[in-house]
Formats: C-alpha cells, structure tokens, sequence
C-alpha cells in the first residue's frame, strides 16, 4: 500500500514521498526525497501511524533517502523508546554514504542497527537475538 | 507570498600587484528568504552550489548545506516561533582559507549554545528531539557562533578548506 501523507504541503510533496508496506510481517516505512524540517512532519506522521497501529517491527528504508537533517532523526528518536519497550526495534537499510556520514556524525550507528539492504533489515528480526549484522 | 532573494558577487582576480600571489577577492553570495520552512531546500540548494563553487568536495559541500539548512531551521523555528512574515538573510562569504556563513534573524534571542549538551541515549531513552541541529551544526563546522546584533541573532559558521590553517570566523 503506498501511502502519502493528506498533510504535506505542495512544496513538501516535491521534496519527500513516504511510501509504507508490510514486508514478511515486518512495516517497512521508504522515505523518498529529502527530509527537513518542512518535510520531517510527513516522515513522523507516517512513523506515528506505524506505532499507533501496533507495527513494531520497522525497518526504514533509506535507498531513495537523499538528505536527512535533525527534524528527521529527532522523528526516529521520539518513537525509538516506546518501540522498544513495546518489543520492537527500528531498523536501517541501504543508507547513501551522505546520510550514513549524518548517522555517524551524530552517533545514531551505536543506537540503531543498519544493514547494507531493506532484505537484510526485514530479515534480521526472524534471525535469533544476536543475529549478524552487515 | 514573497520570493527568495538572491544576489552574488563573482570571484574575481583582483589586479596583480608587482611580485606578489595574485589576490583572489572573496565571493559573496546573499540570500534572503521568507521565514518558512517551505524555503529550507532552497537554502540547502544555494548552500551546496556556494560550498561546491568555492572548492570544496561534494561530500563536504553536502555537510556544510546541512549545517546551514540547521541554521536557518533555529532562526524560522525557534527565532520567529514559526511566523511566516519574516525574513531570514543567509550571508556567503568564500575566501582562499574557507567558507564563513552567517544566518541572520531578527527574531526573539536565541542562543542555541545554551541548549544541554546531547547525550544521545539519554535523549533516546526520553524520547526527546530538540537540539540535535546545534550539535550537528556544531560537529560539521570548524567553527560556530551565536551573537545578538542591533536586535538581531547572527549565527556564524566557518568550514576551513583542508590545507588551509587554522582560521576561525
């Protein structure tokens, strides 16, 4: 199901498009575009929807994710806690090296599991605690 | 609405003077936008063609465009609390050491440094948002401060190109 947020303004749609999908039981969340204080809502919504709902499990998929500023990661750290104490986990796959470096420099790598692919990621939480990460 | 403004001054060599490096003049670019959100891409836009323009690598010139995207971001934010008839000027200036870039508002006083330092797990753990701009502001740039001018908040930023010596804005 692609789904885009009622609330994005024209300017916010030419610059992000979320789309989410469930892939082997696990919400699959794929921002596309560029991600910032303008756009973030639409990103957080889609985020928000998720958890509402009950998905837990959720891998973002950041392979058409150009740019990525503070807005965005402050969406993925306001849902993170109550994810995982809900028995979740948030994961990452297919992150550009520009906003891999953005991870980096923030340290988010130490919080969040990444994967080289959204196969990877998806996989990962039917793999057994402990599983390999890329 | 009001339209973004754009004015730059070309690098030019100045005229040589007898035994010395040609001067390069330094490039100004200047920018002025609405106070709103809407406008941030074209400040990333303009902020990785200036850092492109004036040398540096693409990756660098990305992280210098978020830097300045943050910028802006405090000043639309926090500065004017999100009112949308404001300005806010983005001022380029590329010499031969580096990039300096201020971000000017005349909001409300913000000064950003004042903000608790981010420790990550803690912010996790509480599920908090705000100043992760500044720190990534502050991790990105080789230098960074926050004056109050004349009624105005004037946030400076200064990326040194590699090679050049220490030179803070």
């Amino acid at each position: 199901v692609d789904t885009l947020s009622e609330q994005a303004a024209p300017l916010a749609m030419n610059e992000l498009a979320v789309e989410s999908r469930e892939v082997n039981g696990v919400w699959l969340i794929a921002p596309k575009g560029f991600i910032n204080a303008h756009t973030a809502r639409v990103f957080e919504s889609e985020l928000r929807r998720a958890v509402d709902s009950g998905r837990l499990q959720i891998v973002i998929g950041c392979g058409e994710l150009v740019y990525i500023a503070s807005a965005g990661l402050g969406a993925i750290m306001g849902t993170i806690e109550e994810i995982r104490r809900g028995g979740g986990d948030l994961r990452l796959a297919g992150l550009s090296p520009a906003v891999q470096n953005v991870f980096e420099i923030l340290g988010f790598t130490y919080l969040y599991r990444i994967f080289g692919s959204e196969q990877e990621a998806v996989l990962s939480f039917r793999a057994p605690v402990g599983g390999a990460d890329s | 609405v009001s339209m973004a403004k754009v004015s730059a001054v070309a690098t030019g060599a100045a005229p040589q003077i007898r035994g010395r490096q040609p001067r390069v003049r330094p490039a100004r670019v200047r920018l002025v936008i609405p106070s709103n959100t809407s406008y941030l891409g074209v400040v990333r836009d303009v902020a990785q063609r200036v850092a492109r323009a004036s040398g540096f690598d693409p990756d660098t010139a990305s992280q210098v465009a978020l830097a300045v995207d943050e910028a802006a971001t405090n000043a639309i934010v926090h500065a004017y609390g999100g009112a949308e008839d404001h300005e806010v000027e983005v001022c380029f200036k590329a010499t031969a050491t580096g990039l300096f870039v201020a971000v000017i508002d005349s909001g409300a006083r913000l000064d950003p440094r004042r903000l608790p330092e981010v420790d990550l797990q803690r912010y996790a753990s509480e599920g908090r948002k705000g100043g992760l701009g500044v720190h990534l502001m502050g991790r990105i740039m080789d230098s960074m401060a926050f004056r109050r001018v004349t009624g105005r908040n004037v946030c400076s930023l200064f990326k040194r190109k590699s090679g050049s010596p220490e030179v803070g804005g």
